[in-house]
């Protein structure tokens, strides 16, 4: 769905490459974590996939096309495939919430009673049914994010991207986006999830990818966030409140261990060579 | 859906910038005027053209009784010296000379009693202070210094007078006037392009955010860019349009109202012209703002 082959990304003359020489493939369906510290290349590994930018070396392909020759006119159909969600919601303050989701409808031209129908359907499926008239301003900030996912899911795009899309959010609320994205993954939609928020990283045991100065650090299935260190907030954001029940996946009810330095599956993660293909979706 | 949301978005737009959108219309109003003021300058001297051209004719005058001119020595002009001229028009300058108008001294006095019954100036004159002519009508009025060469100078011709002359200085006159009011155009017209230009670029920064979003959710360049293309484009029009009725409110009073009723025998420029440039000016106010939209929003909305 989204592959990486080699791709260097220097955005100033002379200035330390963002990604140097970094290699990735991604499969339809998976859900995807992407960490590494601040400057890592997350971000523009993201901002590659959405032909923001183009690569200074190498070639980025997403959902089968060539974005090093993909013509720019074809790039909003290209967007059109891929939702994208930040930490800060990039909601539009004047529009209410129906509005705002309505608004991605509206720019790519879908017809009014589609929009009537499939707006009010995406909000409930994020949550928000009954403040389709809120303004933003009104709203917490888990439901600015709500709002921002629905608006990036309300096309169906098979791609959803998210650059740190908890890290304005409080643990709990937290939580829920997690449960959020999880459950669009689950209907067949690729989520690339970049973060810093180790706790679920750790708990959802899903893929990552580690990037460092702009290289694969680690890329292992059923990864967990550091290098096997346990991060400071863990404890915090494992103290799940009343949302439980709707989780598409069991959190431990105890802290489970991160695996220890001297695990085989960790030993094998560092070395940076592991393939994962998906598992569970095979519908997909 | 696709129209109305631009329709919403160019009217939350024009909104957001009432002021800046209020001096494009002010500046291309004022500089159209100016682009249509030149233009009905020209359409009038067109039309004073059509209209004197037809009339004017080359006049020949004949040695009246006693004439200081050299070429009457001999006196009044002889029927010999007329019937000379005659067949001269007739053959040599044949090509030239389309019909021949021979006005006698009576002709002449006739016409003059007629416009001046009570005498000129108090002088009563008589058949004899008046000069036989011919009155030529050429088959293209820019011929003239050629059958002025043939003429001049011939017995019994004492001068030979193009009267369109007599109009030149003020075709001069209105000429350099629709230059001017040209020039005046052009200088207000860069000033409309770098307004637009700037209120194009205000009305893309403050609504960055939502470009941005246009953007990621795969919205086409073209999507995102009418709406300002077409807010510069309606701020334009709208000045087109109060500069064609500045203009056409001009010509009905200043012309048709005042000027037509004192002094009537000259062929003005009518309202119907002014419509007549309108479309003109239109063209002229959307390529502006369109021109000026593409070149700042392809810096300032890049897909």
């Amino acid at each position: 769905m989204i592959r990486f082959e080699n791709v260097s990304k220097v955005y100033a003359r002379g200035a330390r490459p963002a990604l140097n020489g970094m290699s990735a493939e991604i499969e339809r369906g998976e859900f995807v974590f992407l960490v590494g510290a601040s400057g890592s290349g997350k971000s523009t590994c993201l901002r590659l996939a959405l032909r923001e930018e183009r690569p200074t070396q190498g070639k980025v392909f997403v959902a089968g096309r060539d974005l090093s020759t993909l013509s720019s006119w074809k790039v909003p159909s290209l967007r059109r495939q891929i939702g994208v969600v930040f930490q800060d919601f990039r909601l539009l303050q004047n529009k209410t919430v129906f509005e705002n989701v309505a608004f991605a409808l509206q720019v790519t031209g879908k017809p009014r009673h589609m929009i009537a129908v499939t707006v009010p359907e995406v909000l409930e499926t994020v949550g928000l049914q009954g403040k389709e008239k809120r303004r933003p301003h009104e709203l917490s900030g888990g439901e600015q994010q709500r709002v921002a996912i629905a608006r990036a899911f309300v096309n169906r795009p098979s791609i959803l991207l998210a650059d740190e899309p908890t890290g304005n959010l409080d643990p709990n609320t937290s939580l829920g986006i997690m449960n959020l994205l999880s459950r669009i993954n689950a209907t067949g939609t690729t989520v690339v999830m970049a973060t810093h928020d180790s706790g679920f990283v750790n708990q959802m045991r899903q893929r990552v990818i580690e990037l460092s100065n702009g290289v694969v650090l680690r890329d292992q299935k059923d990864g967990v966030y550091g290098a096997g260190v346990p991060m400071p907030d863990d404890d915090a954001l494992r103290e799940p409140s009343g949302h439980l029940a709707e989780r598409p996946w069991s959190p431990p009810v105890e802290v489970r261990p991160v695996p220890a330095l001297e695990s085989p599956a960790h030993a094998q993660g560092v070395t940076g060579t592991v393939r994962v293909q998906p598992s569970s979706q095979g519908e997909w | 859906m696709r129209a109305q949301f631009i329709l919403a978005e160019i009217g939350s737009g024009l909104r957001r910038n009432l002021a800046m959108t209020i001096s494009v219309i002010l500046v291309t109003f004022v500089s159209l005027t100016f682009v249509g003021a030149s233009a009905l300058l020209q359409l009038q001297i067109g039309k004073l053209k059509d209209d004197w051209y037809d009339r004017v004719e080359v006049s020949v005058f004949l040695c009246p009784i006693d004439s200081p001119n050299p070429t009457c020595a001999g006196g009044e002009a002889s029927p010999e010296q007329v019937e000379a001229l005659e067949t001269l028009f007739a053959s040599e300058l044949g090509d030239e000379v389309e019909t021949v108008y021979f006005e006698s001294k009576e002709d002449a006095f006739a016409s003059f009693e007629e416009r001046f019954p009570d005498g000129y100036n108090g002088t009563q004159l008589t058949v004899d202070d008046m000069q036989s002519s011919f009155r030529l009508k050429l088959t293209n009025p820019e011929n003239y210094e050629v059958v002025n060469d043939v003429v001049t100078g011939r017995p019994g011709v004492e001068a030979v007078e193009d009267q369109r002359r007599i109009f030149d200085s003020l075709f001069l006159a209105l000429n350099r006037a629709s230059l001017m009011s040209g020039g005046l155009a052009v200088v207000m017209m860069l000033a409309a392009v770098l307004l637009i230009t700037t209120t194009i670029r205000l009305s893309a920064m403050s609504r960055q955010r939502e470009t941005e979003i246009m953007k990621l959710v795969g919205a086409s360049k073209l999507f995102i860019q009418l709406p300002f293309i077409l807010e510069g484009a309606i701020a334009a029009v709208v000045g087109a349009f109060l500069a064609v009725g500045g203009l056409w409110l001009g010509v009905k009073y200043l012309v048709t109202d005042w000027l037509q009723s004192s002094v009537s025998w000259i062929a003005y420029i009518s309202e119907a012209d002014v419509l007549r440039i309108a479309p003109l000016l239109l063209l002229i106010a959307f390529f502006l703002a369109a021109i000026s939209s593409v070149v700042t929003l392809s810096r300032y909305t890049r897909v």
